[in-house]
């Protein structure tokens, strides 16, 4: 067994002979004058005749203290035993508290069992030894920031709970842990993780890299889609669940209509296969909830539960400045969307139909108008961007994209094969961020500003043959989608994290939100809306706009873990970090972690010194049996 | 210095030894001797044999059936009290000490049977003195003065000094042994005491420190008179031992000297002595 320091050994070689020492200079007896040694000398013999060990028990004592001082020293010396763990000065932990980690293969969770495993290597940590804890999974936070106090460590672990929406993007944190790791030598980054996590491939980690991966089971089914949509006979509910497992499952599916059980229905899964449902329910519904009941083969509960809301009462006005037969046909075809037309942006605008998105096409207002949105093939420069020209002939190329925010714009679409004749060369301002890139500028941009949403499409519909696309509905209404969320064709769910913009017009006094649990916000919308970023709890929300006391309208949207990426939570064992030193793979098993159990022998000289006290105070202790045994 | 004061003194002149059978004294005194001799009270007839005091004829017999006889008398002669002092070194311990309990007691028995025309001899073991019999209240002060100034012996072989008592005493009598009995051959002493027509009490004189010592930790133990020193530790299950112990040995002595006749007292230096005098021995019918 290795000791930190050693020489504290030599304590026992010094203080051992002292002690027997001691002992024998004790064992030199007090003289005392006594009239006679004639009682004595029976009352001795009868004491050796009945009990010889009697005779043994200072050695005992003896025995003891040297146990007490072995312990000691060997404590002094800091034995530790090698442990999976870390060896460096400045730990940076990177803890994954994305939905896949409150999974319960392993016992509590896979976040209490990467908890345990901070606090282990929190432990490891030398005298001095700095650490980082950063949360990853979702908006990333750090919780401690270098720092030499184990208590605000320990703290900063414990305060960590699960998120369930903005996946399992380690980029940011390992960014940041780059930056922080190239400050300081001895440095070590730790990643606390289940593995399914997406990591940047040009990061290059200036540090070792260690991956301690949690979790041991994969067995997990999932509610992955939902969709409640307006149908001849009222409303028609699709369900699928998939079995991210890898062995076939059975499960019950649970179907409740505004809080009431509706049906059930017994699905056989195949592995790593998808079942759906569909069913007609009334179209008064206005939630619909589908539940996984409960099965020891599903270690992730918070993707068992979907929920979809029917279309709203009130359908989203959007309005086209412009004449374009596309435009009015694509969105046509979306549930819920009034649109009104006006050919002159300059046209008043009545304050209680105060639309959500504007669309104008190939033209741009002097003034902008409040609400979201969407430019298509703008001539001019507008305060938002700049116009310098015209590109001829691009090449459309879809930038990589990393599926949150704006990117949701071009989910299940390629727009790599559209061919475009000329589109306007947009400079976009530091608000936009560009979603399909060409040779002479970007062709899709999209972005938040000021609080409200825009999004650029750089080309006319009629100079290209997108409209003739199978990917233009689609587009269209993802476009309508983030522009004005409840409105588009996936009518109201939301990614957990995913903030809500919600239109408000200028008489709206505030905007009331009913949270899954039942709490309530109230928003004071600013500029033509209000946002609400709480949105972290999966199920329904019910967002209302207040005039006054009196509700003028009301909305319902879902949060749901529709996630593969989490639902498969198949435990990673290995994870590619390209490191400065060569290394492309996190370093998994290696035994540097050192584990020190001077505490344990702390403890255990305690129970000795306990006992030793015992032994000595015998005398004490059988008067006190006779005293009980008398009374 | 003096034993006791006077106030104490005038209490002991109103007792008086008290002794269970008649004993055969040299002197005239106040006590009833098993022998005829000169006093009031009737004994006996006996027939005349020439050579007999003419004065003891009863003339009334005579005259009534002709024939001489002597009308005999009981004899009242003093007592000699043996007082026998253990003074050896183990004697000279305690707290209160037991050699000086030992010369109160002595000096007190002592005092009292002088008050009563009996004789009085003291004799110190370990020590090698000895008080020859003192009569009249008068020798009270030398009886005094011989305890007080009574040096302490060394070691002692207590059956051999009584063995050698017994032998060179001239006359019987009642006799005290004032001891702590702390002697392997302490049986051997008393038995030796009863070979000759004395009326024994033992007087067992122990302080309270060896009735219940007061020891703790890891000890030697050193004998007063140069014995053997032992170790022990005195834990508590020593000192129960050993108290265990020395109530068995009480019993014991009791036992053997009931069994021989020998009166058995037993004197704790803890109480005083004036109460062991006055009230302990008059329970007891030592004195009265």
């Amino acid at each position: 067994m290795p000791f930190l320091a050693p020489l504290a050994l030599l304590s026992a070689l010094v203080i051992g002979p002292i002690i027997i020492a001691m002992y024998l200079l004790k064992l030199r007896r007090d003289d005392r004058a006594v009239s006679s040694t004639f009682l004595w000398r029976q009352v001795v013999r009868d004491v050796e005749a009945n009990a010889p060990w009697q005779r043994l028990r200072p050695s005992w004592l003896l025995l003891l203290q040297l146990l007490l001082l072995l312990l000691l020293a060997f404590a002094l010396a800091r034995p530790f035993l090698l442990t999976n763990g870390i060896s460096g000065r400045n730990l940076i932990m990177i803890i994954d508290r994305s939905a896949s980690m409150t999974a319960t293969d392993v016992p509590g969770s896979r976040l209490s069992a990467a908890k345990a495993q901070a606090r282990q290597l929190a432990d490891q940590l030398p005298d001095g030894g700095r650490a980082t804890v950063i949360a990853a999974g979702g908006q990333m936070e750090v919780l401690a920031a270098s720092t030499t106090d184990r208590r605000q460590i320990y703290q900063a672990i414990d305060a960590i709970q699960p998120r369930n929406g903005g996946g399992s993007d380690l980029s940011q944190a390992l960014t940041l842990a780059a930056a922080l790791a190239a400050r300081e030598s001895e440095s070590e980054v730790a990643i606390i993780s289940d593995g399914n996590v997406s990591v940047p491939p040009d990061l290059r980690m200036p540090a070792t890299v260690r991956f301690f991966p949690i979790g041991s089971g994969a067995q997990n089914q999932a509610i992955s889609a939902m969709a409640l949509q307006p149908s001849p006979n009222g409303q028609l509910l699709f369900v699928q669940v998939a079995n991210y497992g890898s062995s076939p499952a059975k499960r019950r599916l649970d179907l409740y209509l505004d809080g009431q059980l509706a049906n059930a229905y017994e699905l056989e899964i195949a592995a790593d296969g998808e079942r759906s449902v569909t069913a007609d329910v009334p179209a008064t519904v206005r939630v619909a909830e589908a539940r996984l009941a409960a099965s020891p083969d599903d270690a992730l509960a918070a993707d068992d539960r979907g929920w979809a809301v029917g279309a709203p009462e009130q359908p989203t006005t959007v309005r086209l400045i412009g004449e374009n037969r596309f435009i009015e046909t694509a969105l046509g075809l979306l549930p819920s969307i009034a649109l009104t037309k006006s050919a002159e942006a300059t046209a008043p605008i009545s304050a209680t139909a105060q639309p959500a998105v504007t669309i104008f096409d190939r033209t741009v207002p002097t003034t902008l108008p409040p609400g979201n949105l969407l430019f298509i093939g703008p001539p001019r420069a507008t305060e938002l961007f700049s116009v310098t020209g015209e590109v001829d002939f691009p090449t459309l190329r879809p930038v990589a994209a990393d599926a949150l925010g704006p990117q949701t714009i071009l989910k299940d679409i390629s727009l790599s094969d559209v061919s475009v004749l000329k589109a306007s060369r947009v400079v976009p301002g530091s608000w936009a961020r560009v979603l399909v890139e060409s040779d002479g500028g970007p062709m899709l941009l999209a972005g938040e500003r000021d609080g409200r949403r825009i999004v650029v499409l750089a080309f006319a519909l009629q100079n290209s043959d997108l409209p003739l696309q199978v990917a233009y509905p689609l587009l269209m209404s993802n476009i309508i989608s983030y522009l004005a969320p409840g409105a588009g064709a996936d009518t109201a769910q939301l990614a957990p994290g995913q903030p809500l913009q919600i239109p408000a017009d200028a008489q709206t006094s505030a905007v009331r939100v009913t949270l899954p649990d039942g709490s309530v916000r109230t928003l004071t919308p600013r500029g033509g809306s209000a946002l609400f970023a709480e949105t972290d709890a999966l199920g329904p929300y019910v967002i209302e706009q207040l005039r006054g006391t009196a509700v003028t309208d009301r909305r319902r949207y879902t949060v749901d873990l529709f996630s593969p990426a989490e639902s498969r939570i198949g435990p990673q064992r290995e994870l590619a970090i390209a490191q400065a030193s060569g290394l492309t793979q996190a370093v998994t098993s290696e035994q540097v972690g050192k584990e020190e159990i001077w505490r344990w022998l702390a403890a255990l000289a305690l129970l000795i010194l306990i006992v030793e006290w015992l032994v000595y105070q015998r005398p004490a202790l059988v008067y006190l049996r006779d005293r009980l045994r008398r009374s | 210095m003096s034993l006791f004061d006077a106030t104490f003194l005038r209490k002991l002149d109103n007792l008086s030894l008290i002794t269970r059978r008649a004993m055969v004294g040299q002197l005239q005194g106040e006590r009833r001797s098993p022998r005829r001799g000169a006093s009031v009270e009737f004994a006996d007839f006996r027939a005349y044999a020439p050579g007999d005091d003419i004065r003891q004829i009863d003339w009334n017999l005579y005259a009534r059936m002709e024939r001489v006889f002597l009308k005999l008398y009981v004899a009242e002669e003093e007592l000699t009290l043996h007082l026998l002092l253990d003074v050896s070194a183990s004697m000279d311990w305690g707290e209160p000490n037991k050699l000086d309990y030992a010369r109160k007691v002595a000096g007190g028995l002592g005092y009292l049977t002088l008050s009563t025309l009996d004789r009085v001899g003291v004799t110190a073991f370990g020590a090698r003195r000895q008080l020859p019999p003192l009569r009249g209240k008068r020798s009270g002060m030398a009886l005094f003065d011989f305890l007080t100034k009574l040096p302490v012996g060394g070691a002692s072989d207590l059956p051999q000094l009584c063995q050698r008592y017994a032998r060179t005493a001239r006359i019987g009598g009642p006799l005290f042994l004032i001891s702590d009995l702390l002697d392997p051959g302490w049986k051997d002493a008393i038995a030796a005491l009863t070979t000759r027509p004395f009326e024994i009490t033992v007087v067992h004189t122990l302080a309270p420190q060896e009735i219940t010592p007061e020891l703790t930790g890891d000890l030697r133990l050193l004998d007063a008179e140069g014995g053997e020193p032992i170790e022990i530790t005195a834990d508590f299950e020593t000192l129960r031992q050993y108290r265990e112990h020395l109530v068995s040995w009480r019993a014991e002595v009791e036992a053997f000297c009931s069994g021989r006749g020998i009166g058995y007292l037993f004197a704790d230096t803890g109480v005083p002595v004036e109460t062991f005098l006055l009230d302990h021995l008059r329970r007891r019918s030592v004195v009265g």
